[in-house]
């Protein structure tokens, strides 16, 4: 059964899918949609998610959207996924679940809030919200203290103390990355104090080489374009 | 093995779960922690949830937070739950997650009632700004309910014959409207026929219980009131 992945690789949850996919040497194609060029507003797309976002899977007839119910469905479908990625066992799965769900409110909604009114707004050409970025900021360092001190707390070096990773280690770390898009002073200043996070971030890409560093290759060639951008943009302001 | 929610009725992701163990017979004991007296705040809770948010379980000696996580997780722990609440189909529980999923950044975080009604039993003021804002959003979110997620085959989300977790997470959801302006409820939904129409038929599958768990919106809407008027007389 064919499986397509609708994707943007400057996307955190496309990156997460994909890494997935090849990680589990997954046969796929990918499709991308690129959402700067405004591709995801086509009604090509529509027709694979009326939502209009990515990620999305068409996988045989059946159509998918939202990250997290796409790295499940993966886990539960395509052959020969080790069990740690989404584990059988209720109560390990819940706990996975529960991350996941931490995340749409707190590491994500803070790191979105940041990076789209600072790195992201030129390249939409939106004005930025200073305080919509100040915001984000917050509630993105508040939700890297708690992953150090809370989500990393145990036996292992992934998520919920785990040995070996998870979906959510994937899902959680690809938005971290997204980070490399800022600039490096930015970027440094927010995730260097924390060492628990470098670490796993780390962690999580040895235990997906070499397709983690390969997918991240279009987010950190983004810096310098969108800093041109930036840079022009505020010229013209002047 | 002992089961205890972590709740506060006022919460409306403590409200689906209540349901939801009640209408599937699951014996749990209710723990009210009370979010107006910030009881959510103190030590003793952050035992039971270091994040300090309702709702959260305990069961034996496993500790669950996320309403999601925690309604994925009775459904499936509990063995007299009825299937049709988080199909075993592999596609058809991938939707349920999606519109859970959804649910997070939409319906769940449109911040309308809370700006204008419920931030005062928490004293914070109103933002009317950010409850106009919340209005849209949560229009916007009824509208793609109607259009997307509840579809020709069945009365409930995802067009399914019988409701599944996601319809009780998200009407309840909706229900958080009967705290504040009965005529802010009324024109926000009323346009939305097959919205009110799908909540009807939630509450028709969960009764006696739906009602049980809600029976605390029209004292908690009278009490939001008496602090409305409070703050209008007495403005900072």
């Amino acid at each position: 059964m064919e499986l397509k992945v609708y994707c943007d690789r400057l996307s955190q949850p496309s990156r997460a899918i994909l890494i997935f996919c090849k990680a589990n040497n997954a046969e796929f194609e990918e499709v991308t949609i690129e959402i700067g060029k405004g591709q995801h507003r086509s009604p090509e797309y529509a027709e694979v998610n009326p939502m209009k976002q990515l990620p999305a899977i068409v996988h045989g007839d059946f159509k998918l959207f939202e990250s997290h119910a796409i790295l499940i469905y993966l886990a539960s479908t395509l052959p020969g996924v080790a069990d740690h990625w989404y584990p059988a066992d209720v109560r390990e799965r819940a706990k996975v679940h529960s991350v996941l769900d931490w995340h749409h409110t707190n590491l994500r909604r803070g790191s979105v809030g940041y990076l789209l009114n600072t790195v992201f707004a030129v390249a939409f050409g939106m004005p930025g919200d200073p305080k919509a970025a100040a915001e984000g900021e917050k509630l993105l360092l508040a939700s890297l203290a708690r992953i150090e001190s809370f989500w990393l707390q145990g036996d292992g070096p992934f998520l919920l103390g785990n040995s070996k990773p998870t979906i959510a280690d994937v899902a959680l770390v690809c938005e971290v990355t997204q980070l490399e898009a800022a600039d490096e002073n930015d970027r440094d200043r927010i995730l260097k104090p924390h060492t628990k996070i470098l670490k796993w971030v780390e962690d999580v890409k040895s235990a997906t080489a070499p397709h983690f560093e390969e997918i991240h290759a279009t987010i950190c060639s983004a810096r310098e374009p969108l800093k041109k951008l930036k840079a022009q943009a505020d010229h013209k302001s002047e | 093995m002992e089961l205890k929610v972590y709740c506060d009725r006022l919460s409306q992701p403590s409200r689906a779960i209540l349901i939801f163990c009640k209408a599937n017979g699951i014996e749990f004991e209710e723990v009210k922690i009370d979010l107006g007296k910030g009881q959510h705040l103190s030590a003793e809770y952050e035992a039971v949830n270091p994040i300090k948010l309702v709702p959260a379980i305990v069961h034996g000696d496993f500790k669950l937070f996320e309403s999601h996580a925690i309604l994925i997780y009775l459904a499936s722990a509990f063995p007299g739950v009825a299937h049709h609440w988080y199909p075993a189909d592999i596609r058809e529980r991938a939707k349920v997650h999606a519109v859970l999923d959804w649910h997070h950044s939409n319906l769940r975080r449109v911040g309308f009632i809370f700006n204008n009604t419920i931030c005062l039993a928490f004293g914070i003021p109103a933002n009317p700004e950010a409850a106009a804002k919340g209005e849209k959003l949560l229009s916007a979110s009824l509208a793609r309910i109607e259009t997307f997620w509840l579809q020709e085959d069945g009365p409930f989300l995802l067009g399914n014959a019988k409701p599944t977790i996601a319809d009780l997470a998200l009407v309840c959801e909706i229900m958080q409207l009967e705290a504040g302006d009965k005529n802010d409820r009324d024109r926000i939904l009323s346009p939305h026929k097959r919205v009110v129409k799908w909540m009807e038929d939630v509450k028709s599958a969960s009764a006696p219980h739906f009602q049980e768990v809600h029976a605390i919106m029209g004292p908690v809407r009278e009490k939001l009131e008496q602090l409305k008027i409070q703050a209008i007389e007495n403005p900072e």
